[in-house]
C-alpha cells in the first residue's frame, strides 16, 4: 500500500524540484521566455496538485499508525506547493505589470521599432537625436547669456544703490554733527533766558523796595 | 471725488483772501501758504492735475516772498509732477525753476537729479538734442558730488543720442572713457564688454577702417579677457568685411551674433547704417567697374 504512496511521494518531489528551478529560471529571463516558463510552471502546478490529491486518498486508506506520520509529510508537502504558488503568482502579477508597462510604451514605437531595425533608420534617428540635443544645447546657452546680461544690470543697480547708501551716511553725519551744535545753541538759549528771568526779577525788586523805602521817608516825616 | 473739487476750491479761496487782505504782518504769507498747501493735495486726490500743479505754483510763489527758497524749490518740484500727466512744457518750465533755485541753495545733488527728471521728459518728447543738453548738465553735477555711477549712467545716453545723431567720436569717447572706469570696480567689470562693444559699434559708423582695427588693438590691451568674448569675434568679423566690403560677410556676422542674444533697437539701427554704407559703397564699385 505504502509503495504506492512512495511513489506518489517521489513523483512530487522530481515534480516539486523541477518546478522551483523552472521559477528561478522565469524570474531571470523576461518577456515572451517567461511567459512559457511561467505557463509550464502552472501547469506543473496542477500536476504536483493532483499527486497530492492521490497521496492524501492513498493516506487515509492505510492503517491509522502509518496515517498519522503520512499525513503529516503530507502536509509538509502542501505547505510548500502553496509557497510555489504564491512564488508564481509573484512572479506573473510582476510579469503582467511589466507586460503592461511594455505594451504601454512600445505601442508608439512599435511602427519605429520596425523602421529601425533597417540600418539607415537607425543612423536617421541618431543624427535626429544628435540635432535635437545640440538644439537645446543653443537653447540653454541662450539663456545662460540672457542671465549673464540680468546678471550685469543688476551689479550695476547695487553699484549704484552702493553709492547712495555711502552719500547718505555722509550726510547723516552731518546730520549728527548740525543737531549737537543745535543742542548746545538752545541750551545757551535757556540759559539766557532764565539769566534774564533773574536780572529783571532782581530789578523789579529793587525798584519796589526803593519806592517803599521812598514812601517810609516821607511819611515818616 | 466732487466734494474734494469743492474743499480744494474752499482752501483757495480761503487763502487768496488772506494774500489779499492785511492779516497779522507776519502770519499772512505763512497762513496762505498752509492753504495752498492742502487745496493743492485735494485737487490732487480728485485728479485733476493742472489745477493742482497751478496751486503748486501759487504756493512756490509764496514761499519766495517768505524767502525760504528751499520750501519754493520743493513746491515747483511738486507742480512739475502733477504737470508730468497732463502737460509735458508747464512741467518742464515748472522743474527749471525748481532747479535754478535749488542752484542758489547749494543742493546740487538735487538739482541734478531734477535735470536728469527733465532730460528724460524730453526724451520722451523725442527732443534728443535737448535731452542731450540736460543729461550734459546732469552728468556734470553727478560727477562734482562724487555720484560716479549716476553720471556714467547718464553719459551712456548722452552718448546714445549722440551716435543716433551722428556725433560719432563724442560717443566714442564717452563710451571708452566709462569702460576704463569700470574696470577697476569688482562689482562693474562684467559690464565692460557691452560697453566696448558699444563702443566699437560706434567706431564702424564713423567708416574708418584702420581706425577699427586700432581701436580693437586698444581695447584688447585694456581688457584682457575681450578677445574672448562673442563681441569681440563680432566686431572683428565686421570690421573684415567692410575690409572686403563683401555685404553677405556683414549679414553673416549679425546673424550669428543675434541668434545668441537678441540686439536691441540703438544696435539694429546703427548696424543697418553701416550695412547701408556698405552696400553704398559696393554700388559704387559697380558703377565704377
Amino acid at each position: 500500500m505504502s509503495q504506492v504512496f512512495d511513489g506518489y511521494e517521489r513523483q512530487y518531489c522530481e515534480l516539486s524540484a523541477n518546478l522551483s528551478k523552472k521559477c528561478t529560471t522565469a524570474t531571470i529571463l523576461d518577456g515572451e521566455q517567461k511567459k512559457q516558463k511561467i505557463s509550464e510552471v502552472k501547469a506543473g502546478l496542477d500536476d504536483a496538485d493532483t499527486l497530492i490529491r492521490k497521496m492524501d486518498l492513498e493516506a487515509r486508506s492505510l492503517p491509522p499508525s502509518v496515517k498519522a506520520s503520512l499525513l503529516a509529510k503530507l502536509r509538509e508537502y502542501k505547505t510548500d506547493l502553496n509557497n510555489l504558488k504564491t512564488e508564481v503568482k509573484r512572479i506573473s502579477s510582476a510579469n503582467s505589470n511589466q507586460a503592461a508597462r511594455d505594451e504601454l510604451l512600445e505601442s508608439g514605437m512599435a511602427d519605429a521599432m520596425m523602421v529601425a531595425a533597417d540600418q539607415r533608420g537607425r543612423l536617421m534617428m541618431s543624427t535626429e537625436r544628435l540635432n535635437k540635443s545640440s538644439d537645446r544645447i543653443r537653447e540653454s546657452r541662450k539663456v545662460m547669456l540672457e542671465t549673464e546680461d540680468l546678471g550685469v544690470s543688476i551689479l550695476q543697480d547695487l553699484h549704484q544703490q552702493r553709492q547712495s547708501l555711502l552719500h547718505a551716511n555722509n550726510t547723516l553725519h552731518g546730520v549728527d554733527d548740525n543737531i549737537s551744535r543745535s543742542k548746545k545753541i538752545l541750551t545757551n538759549m535757556s540759559r539766557r533766558m532764565s539769566r534774564n528771568k533773574w536780572i529783571i526779577g532782581s530789578i523789579i525788586a529793587a525798584l519796589v523796595i526803593a519806592i517803599i523805602l521812598i514812601l517810609y521817608f516821607k511819611l515818616a516825616h | 471725488m466732487g466734494d474734494q473739487i469743492a474743499r480744494a476750491e474752499e482752501f483757495e479761496k480761503k487763502a487768496e483772501k488772506k494774500l489779499g487782505g492785511w492779516g497779522f504782518f507776519g502770519s499772512k504769507h505763512e497762513d496762505a501758504a498752509d492753504l495752498f498747501d492742502k487745496a493743492a493735495n485735494a485737487y490732487k486726490l480728485a485728479k485733476s492735475w493742472d489745477q493742482a500743479g497751478a496751486v503748486y505754483v501759487k504756493l512756490a510763489s509764496c514761499h519766495l516772498k517768505l524767502d525760504s527758497k528751499h520750501e519754493a524749490a520743493n513746491a515747483y518740484a511738486d507742480a512739475a509732477h502733477c504737470y508730468k500727466k497732463t502737460n509735458i512744457k508747464e512741467s518742464i518750465s515748472c522743474l527749471e525753476q525748481s532747479v535754478n533755485l535749488f542752484l542758489e541753495i547749494g543742493r546740487l545733488n538735487m538739482s541734478a537729479r531734477y535735470y536728469k527728471e527733465i532730460a528724460e521728459l524730453h526724451e520722451q518728447e523725442q527732443n534728443l538734442e535737448q535731452a542731450i543738453v540736460y543729461y550734459e548738465r546732469a552728468a556734470d553735477l553727478f560727477q562734482s558730488e562724487d555720484v560716479n555711477t549716476t553720471a556714467n549712467q547718464c553719459r551712456q545716453k548722452i552718448a546714445q543720442f549722440a551716435s543716433q545723431l551722428e556725433q560719432y567720436p563724442k560717443a566714442i569717447e564717452i563710451y571708452e572713457d566709462i569702460a576704463r572706469q569700470s574696470l577697476n570696480n569688482n562689482l562693474l567689470k562684467y559690464g565692460v564688454k557691452g560697453h566696448l562693444l558699444n563702443a566699437g559699434i560706434c567706431q564702424l559708423c564713423k567708416g574708418d577702417v584702420v581706425a577699427i582695427n586700432n581701436a580693437l588693438e586698444r581695447y584688447q590691451e585694456l581688457d584682457p579677457t575681450f578677445s574672448g568674448t562673442r563681441e569681440y569675434r563680432l566686431l572683428a568679423d565686421l570690421a573684415a568685411a567692410i575690409d572686403d566690403e563683401d555685404v553677405a560677410k556683414f549679414t553673416d556676422a549679425v546673424k550669428e551674433y543675434d541668434s545668441m542674444t537678441q540686439l536691441d533697437a540703438w544696435k539694429t539701427t546703427l548696424l543697418l547704417r553701416v550695412k547701408e554704407a556698405l552696400k553704398a559703397k559696393e554700388l559704387e564699385e559697380d558703377d565704377l567697374t
